[in-house]
C-alpha cells in the first residue's frame, strides 16, 4: 500500500513538472514579454560567471581546437599555396584595376555597409547545443544592438542577431537550418533564397527561374527586397554548382559562404533594422 | 552546510551548466560538440530514482534554456522525462558494475539528443536530420567514458552523509 502511495506521489511530482515545462515553452511561444525579460536578465547576471570560467579553461579549449583543425589547416595551407601562385601572375595583369578599386574603396562607393554605421563586437562563444548554428558576441542593447540587426565581417554576411541581453547577443549564423535569407544574383539580377544547412557545408540556393543564367563563381548577394531582413548588397556567397533537373520549375544551385564561419573572431554589427 | 543536498545540488547544477556553455560546447570536432549536461539527469536517475531524475532534470534543462535559442523549457521538458526515464528503468544498475553504467548512460545520451531532437521537431524548430547520426554517437561515447565521474558528482551532491540517505 505504502509502495503504491510512493508511486503515485512520483507519478504526480512528474505531471506537475512536465506541464510546468510546456505553460513556460508556450508563454515563450506566445512571444510573453516576461519570459523574455527573465531570460536575458538571468544570462546576463550569469555572464561574468562564464566569462571566468570560459577564461580559467582557455588553454583547453585552444589546444583542442588546434588539434581537432590540424588536418583542414594542413589542406587550406596547401589550396593558399596555389591560389598564391596564381594571384602572383594575376597581380601584373590586375595592378591598375586593382588601384581604381582602392579609389573607389576610398570614397565608399563599394562598400556594401554604405551609409549604416556599425559596431565591431567579439566572438565570445559558439551554441551550447548541437542543434542550433548560432554564436555569441560581447555586445547587448547596452551598446545600441537590437534584435534583427544584421552582423558582417568584411567578407559577407554572418547571420542576424536573434536575442540580446545587456552586454550579449546571440547571433543566428547564414548556415543555421532556420536561417532564410532573400539573394540576388550579382550578375543577372535574379532573386532566390539561400537556406541554411549547418557549418561547413554548401548552402542551397532556392526559387531561381530555370532559364535565368547561372554558372560557378556567380556572386550572390542580400536582395534588400523591401520587407527583408537585410540591406541590400551585402555579399553571402559564390555559386558552386547549378543544374536544372527535367520537369523542374527552379534550378538546384549551391553556394559556398564568403565568411569563414570557423574563424569567426571580429564581426561588425549594422545598426539597421529590417523595414516593416 | 555543505553535506546538504539542498545546497549541493543547485552548486552541482549552476557549475556544470557553467562548465557546459563556457567549455565542454566549445570544444567541437567538426561541427558537433560533447553534451555532458545530459548526464546529471541519467545520473541522478541511476543514483537516486526517478523522481529525483525527473527533478534533477528539470532544474538542469531550466538553467540551460537561460543561454539557447531554441524555446524556453523544453531542454527542461526533455531532461526532465529523461531523468524519469532513466529511474524507471536504470534505478539500481549502478551497484552492478561500471560498465553496465557506462553502457546504459550510452544508451540515455542516445535517447536524449533523440528526445531533444523530436521534440524540437514537433514544435516547429528545424533539425538537421543528417546530422543526427553523428550527434548521437558523439554525444553517446562521450558520456559513456564521462559516466563513471558524473557519478561520483551526482552521488556527492545527492548523498545527505549527516543522515547517510540518498535526497528523497
Amino acid at each position: 500500500m505504502a509502495v503504491y502511495r510512493r508511486s503515485r506521489r512520483q507519478r504526480f511530482a512528474l505531471v506537475v513538472l512536465i506541464l510546468t515545462s510546456i505553460t513556460v515553452v508556450t508563454l515563450d511561444f506566445r512571444g510573453d514579454g516576461a519570459v523574455g525579460s527573465l531570460r536575458s536578465g538571468l544570462r546576463d547576471v550569469f555572464a561574468p560567471a562564464q566569462a571566468v570560467v570560459a577564461r580559467v579553461f582557455s588553454p583547453v579549449t585552444g589546444a583542442f581546437g588546434g588539434i581537432s583543425r590540424y588536418r583542414g589547416l594542413r589542406s587550406e595551407n596547401e589550396r593558399l599555396r596555389r591560389e598564391l601562385d596564381t594571384a602572383k601572375a594575376e597581380a601584373l595583369k590586375g595592378a591598375d584595376a586593382s588601384r581604381e578599386r582602392r579609389l573607389l574603396l576610398a570614397l565608399g562607393g563599394l562598400d556594401f555597409a554604405g551609409e549604416i554605421r556599425s559596431i565591431p563586437a567579439r566572438v565570445v562563444g559558439y551554441a551550447p547545443s548541437n542543434f542550433a548554428v548560432t554564436i555569441e558576441i560581447n555586445k547587448g542593447i547596452g551598446h545600441r544592438l537590437a534584435v534583427g540587426m544584421p552582423v558582417v565581417t568584411e567578407a559577407g554576411l554572418v547571420g542576424r542577431i536573434t536575442e540580446a541581453s545587456w552586454d550579449r547577443s546571440t547571433v543566428l549564423l547564414l548556415t543555421d537550418p532556420a536561417s532564410a535569407v532573400g539573394v540576388r544574383l550579382a550578375t543577372s539580377g535574379e532573386v532566390g533564397v539561400v537556406k541554411g544547412a549547418g557549418q561547413r557545408r554548401l548552402l542551397p540556393l532556392d526559387l531561381i527561374p530555370v532559364e535565368a543564367e547561372l554558372k560557378p563563381g556567380d556572386a550572390v548577394v542580400t536582395s534588400g527586397l523591401d520587407g527583408g531582413l537585410f540591406p541590400p548588397a551585402v555579399p553571402v556567397g559564390r555559386v558552386v554548382m547549378a543544374k536544372v533537373e527535367p520537369g523542374a520549375l527552379a534550378q538546384e544551385a549551391t553556394i559556398e559562404p564568403t565568411v569563414d564561419f570557423a574563424r569567426l573572431e571580429l564581426v561588425k554589427v549594422l545598426l539597421w533594422t529590417p523595414r516593416p | 552546510m555543505t553535506s546538504d543536498p539542498r545546497f549541493r545540488v543547485p552548486l552541482v547544477v549552476v557549475t556544470s551548466v557553467l562548465i557546459h556553455t563556457a567549455v565542454t560546447s566549445q570544444l567541437r570536432i567538426g561541427d558537433t560538440s560533447p553534451d555532458l549536461l545530459i548526464l546529471l539527469p541519467v545520473t541522478a536517475g541511476m543514483v537516486a530514482g526517478r523522481s529525483i531524475g525527473a527533478a534533477m532534470g528539470f532544474g538542469t534543462g531550466m538553467a540551460l534554456d537561460l543561454f539557447l535559442t531554441s524555446p524556453f523549457g523544453l531542454s527542461a521538458l526533455v531532461y526532465c522525462l529523461l531523468g524519469y526515464l532513466v529511474g524507471a528503468f536504470q534505478g539500481g544498475l549502478v551497484a552492478v558494475s561500471p560498465s553496465v553504467t557506462a553502457l546504459a548512460a550510452l544508451a540515455a545520451s542516445a535517447v536524449g539528443v533523440l528526445l531533444y531532437a523530436a521534440s524540437s521537431a514537433v514544435l516547429g524548430q528545424p533539425v538537421a536530420v543528417d546530422r543526427l547520426v553523428t550527434v548521437v554517437g558523439l554525444v553517446s561515447v562521450v558520456n559513456a567514458l564521462a559516466s563513471p565521474l558524473a557519478l561520483r558528482v551526482t552521488r556527492w551532491a545527492l548523498v545527505d552523509r549527516s543522515r547517510s540517505r540518498v535526497m528523497a
